[in-house]
């Protein structure tokens, strides 16, 4: 067991380094550079551009600021932001919790909306209820997140009942502790809601399509058998086993959990991280991109450990070794 | 977490199937509907009562009442509040609300105005300033303000440790401008020509405080100084005398300032500005979106896109607000040939030689500019809420604008004429060819930025095509299109937009011929042209004299030149439109800049 | 296998449906020369914004009603009292090239010039909507099918051939699936664009964008079809094919594609929404169709602009309707095909 993780997380390394490779190339394939919005402006020197790109090393071939680079993560320092010049972990940060939060909250969401829907829809199976159920699902897979983003913003402003965009209200900073709590919360449902709507559908599928799998079980006629009140049997046994798949899935859930949707924070003024890194990949910051590129090919690999021992863990069959 | 999870899994089900647990949830979602509603409050700030320095200025506005707050939405964040790191409008806005510089300019008056400097003469050989400083001005943390803190400021900016925007714009005619203290008060500026612009050049810098600055400054670390983090962590760190000083910052969410207890300027009755308890500033990425916020009443001021005007005013009523007309914006958009003559590192020519040819006849560049119903434009896309440009200075620069200009109005026929009075001729499809025989056809780069530009370009290839003229246009972000005009040179013809500043010396790199963004073909060693020597000319002695009418006469004699030779080809410019709540006072809308640009003095009349 | 594909598809109402729905769609698509009664890019910049034409019934044939500009500045037009303009059917009118060989002039509808319809409304230089949405269409509709055809052949190849060759082959190959998979793809579509932006004309540019979506969406597919070439190649027809001495191309043609065709069309009409509407979010952030090119996710970001609710709702709405009826199609039908291909949903898991 120990040793298949320390062989996972070994091999994660050549994975990284390739990718870091590639997005320096990358960066160094697109036409211009950080410095190409001061080169614009009219009142900026020329002198002054020049000396911007002698520090950043932009005149030079990308693997030179690759080993640059390189030379200082070797260190611990992931590079400064060119932008803001402020240490990348720092401006990373700064987003993270917001991001997490949003991410957290909105499959909390799809999940406590998933699992009743889902297993309503399987007891009453091809009742008006499970077409409805089913067809909000296609519904919902099908509308474009940012045009559901669009239309939350617009509903907002119409009626008012929710805040426009934004994690918190101007007031916020001179609130109280409970105020300030419950003025993320009215900011975050509609967040939530835009960003949880597709999941939901697709858990509430597969939650439908697993409850199926056990309702004709054996184990469950041997209850019925038995005499068991139906809603024990429903609850107790057939969920229980039908949830599994959900909770062992959920290690990838741990991989979408920093990748911050850049439509949807942009459209509803969110400050997670998908803001940022669109920002800097607009603007070619590089430090920037690369260590948020890294950050979610880390997270990807943890979640894809932790599902696959999750797996194992709940179902014996598996061996890991020979994965 | 997990192993929790597995090992509660079934005491767990066991408790949600015992206590179906619906009727607490119904309880908590009302708690939280109950805090929902009850609104957080802005609690009146309270001000301390410091002495006012022994040269306060005073307002000429009407006095005003103290409280309230204001809600402004900007879209995007300041990057730093370090002047020296400064690039963006948005930082140096921020910047500009907790530093002054020495003077600034007034945009009513529209001249030069003193700050932090009372008053100046000038040398009889005009070359040296002489800056008298306010005595008594305290920094937002209680120091005094000396002419120590002028003189460290200049020199952090010309030390070579510090690379920053400002060193090349106080570099004229070759040298650094000379700085001395006279005496606490006093400071002299020296520049190796008489350069008429450099009372407004000198107030573009905030001071420094030298006492909060000066050990990072003989560290060497002055740059990474009063970064984001500081304004996030300590804000109280960001010590200025300007107006406000940062209150609190969230990266991505707003801004909030409050007033300086320290400020120089009073009002009549003898109260300290600003009026406000706090002006905040959201930062709203999309402009749909500020516009909606706006309309909804939930920021008090914001810019409005003459596409929006109708649907916003709708809402004026409701929201106590009114958007007001400020006359064209103070932008230029353009459209413009490449006219580099020779090769490129590969041998191969900038532009191909016959197309060289149409680009450097100011006939055919007059031509195009007729065949452009740019008057079609603005009735529909603008819905007659813009205007034609036809001068180098947008017409919202009142004192410099000539409004005299030649000027190339939509006439197909009269395009039609210049081009064949050139040897251009249609063939069959009616496509266009030059003398040479070959056919006109020619790209054209544009920036993907905003929603306007495709609407413009789609017209002008439309436009085009009827005059055989067959355009292609590629969109490249802006990154691309920069270093393609300006690094690489292998363009045909591009868009683009400058917002313009208030003196015309803002825009030499764009009027020398050995300009950085003299586009069409900059960095010249010497004036290729006869015209462009004699704008050269019109600059340098626009920038020498100081008599005002004078310099107005060269800017305007310059500008004639442009327009008659079209480089540039104008297009228009928009109206600006501003909204602003009616319960502010002391409001004058100026034609160019900040709605707001004088918050210190508005305050709120509560009837309203 | 086609045909009792479709015979089962025949049994299934929802089946039934979506076929029909995507069958007009695709015809219009296909038509859309002749449908729409303007070109994409024919501007009326004195009609911008103009709403929706009425249409009326005079002496029985149908008329348009004709309007006057009254407010510029709010680009607002009242219907003019009693004036209308009659639609002629199939006459003769601009020449187009159907599909860009044939030479036409024929039109399904249009109304004399100078005046105007607009079933939709017009835009903000007065393009026509409706022409608009069904050139849109072709994009929208066909970046699916080639992104698809793309991803398919990749992923076969790839995953057949670390399947069945296995070892070293297979260990290279699923590196670089696990390569592909781990970079982020927002990024590395934005980075590719940017780069690729400026060797191609806007009208190519949806091409690149298409070549780019599957040169990431292979990834998936291979690692599935590899699983599932694993298993085939236990099976006694490929070990005896191999040792009758079949080459090891035909053997992954003749053998392997067959047996993985019903899971590679399941896949294929359940990844094709994937594709509208990543062409459409890309659009929404100015990276996907450019002007003077349309596409639905292109005109749905024209048209978020604030002026568009207060101007031609219906702009905004169609484009965005029209994305949501033919993803909404295509995972129904995917699901339909899934369940007689597969129906102990074994293979695939969404």
């Amino acid at each position: 067991m120990l040793a298949f993780i320390i062989r996972r997380i070994l091999s994660a390394f050549p994975l990284l380094f390739g990718i870091s490779v590639l997005v320096f190339i990358l960066m160094a394939v697109a036409p211009g550079d950080f410095l190409d919005v001061a080169r614009s402006q009219e009142d900026i020197p020329a002198e002054y551009i020049e000396r911007m790109e002698q520090e950043f090393a932009l005149g030079e071939p990308w693997h030179t600021r690759y080993f640059i680079w390189v030379g200082n993560v070797v260190q611990g320092n992931l590079g400064e932001s060119w932008i803001y010049r402020v240490p990348v972990t720092e401006l990373l940060w700064q987003r993270i919790p917001a991001t997490l939060v949003l991410s957290a909250l909105s499959i909390l969401f799809a999940l406590c909306l998933a699992i009743p829907l889902g297993v309503l829809a399987a007891i009453y199976k091809d009742s008006i209820f499970d077409r409805i159920s089913s067809m909000f699902a296609y519904a919902a897979l099908s509308i474009p997140e940012f045009f559901l983003a669009l239309l939350a913003v617009m509903f907002a402003a119409q009626t008012g009942l929710f805040p426009t965009g934004g994690l918190s209200s101007v007031e916020h900073e001179f609130m109280s502790f409970w105020g300030r709590l419950a003025d993320y919360a009215h900011h975050l449902v509609l967040p939530t809601i835009v960003l949880g709507m597709g999941s939901v559908a697709s858990y509430m599928r597969i939650m439908r399509a697993n409850f199926l799998d056990y309702i004709r079980s054996d184990f469950v006629t041997t209850a019925r058998a038995k005499g068991v009140p139906e809603g024990r049997i429903m609850f107790l046994h057939v969920l229980r086993n039908a949830i599994n798949p959900l909770v062992s899935g959920s290690g990838f859930i741990l991989a979408t959990l920093l990748s911050g949707s850049i439509l949807v924070e942009n459209v509803m003024n969110y400050p997670g991280l998908g803001q940022l890194i669109f920002e800097a990949l607009m603007r070619q910051d590089e430090f920037v991109v690369v260590a948020a590129v890294l950050m979610g090919c880390v997270m990807l690999m943890l979640g894809n450990l932790i599902a696959d021992l999750l797996l194992a863990w709940s179902d014996p069959r598996i061996r890991l070794e020979k994965n | 977490m997990y192993a929790v999870f597995f090992a509660l899994k079934k005491p767990l089900f066991e408790f949600l199937y015992k206590f179906a647990a619906l009727p607490k949830l119904a309880l908590i979602t009302c708690l939280l509907l109950v805090l929902f509603a009850c609104k957080g409050e802005i609690p009146p700030l309270e001000r301390k009562d410091h002495p006012l320095p022994q040269d306060a200025e005073v307002s000429e506005a009407e006095p005003g009442i103290y409280g309230g707050f204001l809600v402004t939405a900007e879209s995007q964040q300041p990057r730093t509040f370090n002047p020296l790191v400064a690039e963006d409008a948005y930082s140096s806005q921020a910047i500009g609300r907790f530093l002054n510089g020495l003077t600034t300019y007034h945009p009513i008056k529209e001249e030069v105005v003193p700050e932090l400097a009372r008053s100046w003469e000038i040398s009889s050989d005009r070359k040296s300033i002489t800056l008298h400083l306010r005595r008594g001005v305290l920094w937002s943390d209680g120091e005094p303000f000396t002419a120590a803190d002028v003189i460290f400021t200049f020199k952090a900016l010309f030390d070579e440790r510090y690379p920053n925007r400002y060193q090349g714009q106080y570099i004229i005619a070759g040298e650094p401008i000379g700085f001395e203290k006279v005496d606490r008060h006093t400071v002299r500026f020296t520049t190796a020509r008489a350069y008429s612009p450099f009372l407004y050049v000198i107030g573009f810098i905030g001071i420094l405080p030298r006492h909060k600055l000066i050990d990072a400054y003989e560290q060497g670390t002055l740059l990474q100084e009063w970064s984001v983090r500081t304004a996030m962590h300590e804000p109280g760190e960001l010590v200025g005398t300007g107006p406000f000083r940062v209150h609190s910052f969230r990266p991505g969410q707003r801004i909030i300032y409050e007033p300086n207890p320290h400020y120089w300027r009073v009002d009549s009755k003898g109260q300290r500005l600003p009026y406000v308890d706090y002006l905040i500033t959201r930062f709203v990425q999309d402009r749909n979106t500020s516009t909606v916020l706006f309309a909804s009443g939930q920021i008090d001021a914001a810019d409005i896109a003459p596409g929006d005007v109708v649907g916003v005013s709708r809402n004026a009523p409701l929201h106590g607000f009114t958007v007001h007309h400020r006359g064209p914006a103070t932008g230029i958009r353009y459209l413009w040939f490449n006219q580099k003559p020779g090769v490129n590192e590969d041998g191969r020519p900038y532009v191909e030689p016959h197309k060289l040819e149409w680009f450097t006849n100011k006939y055919f560049r007059q031509a195009i500019l007729h065949g452009f119903n740019r008057e079609g434009l603005i009735q529909s896309v603008y819905f007659g809420r813009a205007e034609l440009l036809h001068s180098i200075i947008s017409p919202a620069n009142q004192r410099w604008h000539n409004p005299e200009v030649p000027k190339f109005p939509y006439d197909p026929g009269r395009a039609i004429e210049l081009l064949e009075g050139q040897g251009f001729e249609f063939r069959e499809g009616g496509q266009l060819y030059d003398k040479h025989g070959n056919p006109v056809i020619f790209d054209v780069y544009a920036s993907e930025g905003d929603d306007i530009t495709p609407q413009i370009m789609s017209t002008f290839r439309e436009n085009m095509r009827d005059l055989g003229i067959r355009v292609r246009v590629r969109y490249l972000d802006f990154g691309t299109l920069v270093a393609r005009i300006s690094r690489h040179f292998e363009y045909e013809a591009a868009m683009m937009g400058f917002t313009g500043g208030a003196d015309p010396s803002g825009g030499r790199a764009i009027y020398l011929s050995s300009g950085r963004l003299h586009l069409w073909n900059p960095e010249q060693e010497e004036p290729q042209t006869e015209w462009e020597a004699k704008v050269d000319e019109l600059v340098y002695a626009s920038e020498e004299t100081f008599d005002l009418e004078e310099r107005v006469d060269y800017v305007h004699r310059m500008q004639e030149i442009f327009s008659e030779q079209l480089p540039l080809l104008y297009l228009l410019t928009p109206h600006a439109y501003a909204g602003l709540k009616d319960k502010w006072q002391n409001v004058h809308i100026p034609a160019m800049g900040s709605v707001i640009w004088n918050v210190d003095e508005l305050y709120l009349d509560r009837e309203l | 296998m086609i045909r009792h594909l479709f015979k089962e598809i025949a049994r299934r109402p929802l089946g039934v449906v979506c076929l029909t729905i995507l069958g007009i769609l695709y015809l219009c698509t296909i038509f859309s020369q002749f449908l729409a009664p303007y070109l994409p890019t024919d501007q009326d910049l004195n009609n911008a914004y103009h709403p929706p034409t009425r249409i009326l019934m005079v002496e029985w044939r149908p008329h348009v009603q004709v309007y006057e500009q009254v407010d510029p500045s709010a680009a607002r037009y009242e219907p003019v009292e009693g004036a209308t303009v009659p639609v002629s059917f199939f006459s003769s009118g601009a020449q187009y090239r159907l599909w860009g060989i044939i030479p036409a002039d024929i039109r399904l509808f249009q109304v004399e010039e100078p005046h105007r319809i607009y079933l939709l409304g017009s835009d903000g230089t007065g393009r026509d909507v409706f022409s608009r949405l069904l050139y849109g269409a072709q994009v929208s509709l066909s970046i699916g099918f080639i992104g698809i055809c793309i991803t398919m052949t990749l992923g076969f190849i790839v995953g057949g051939v670390a399947g069945y060759f296995g070892g070293r082959v297979d260990f290279a190959a699923m590196r670089l699936v696990e390569f592909i998979i781990a970079v982020p793809s927002l990024y590395l579509l934005i980075a590719l664009r940017g780069a690729l932006a400026e060797y191609f004309e806007p009208e190519q540019m949806y091409l690149v964008i298409v070549i780019i979506l599957s040169l990431i969406g292979w990834a998936g597919a291979a690692r599935i079809i590899r699983g599932m070439a694993l298993s085939l190649r236990q099976r006694p027809f490929v070990l005896a094919a191999e040792v009758m001495g079949q080459s090891s191309f035909r053997i992954l043609f003749k053998h392997f594609l067959p047996n993985l065709a019903s899971y590679l069309l399941v896949a294929a009409t359940l990844s094709i929404p994937a594709y509208i509407l990543a062409e459409a979010a890309l659009s929404f952030l100015g990276l996907g169709i450019q002007e003077p090119g349309t596409s639905w996710g292109l005109m749905l970001q024209q048209a978020q602009e604030l002026k568009v609710f207060t101007l031609n709702l219906w702009w905004l709405l169609l484009p965005g309707a029209a994305i949501f009826i033919t993803v909404i199609t295509f995972n129904v039908l995917g699901d339909v095909l899934r369940d007689i291909v597969d129906p102990r949903q074994q293979m695939v898991k969404r």
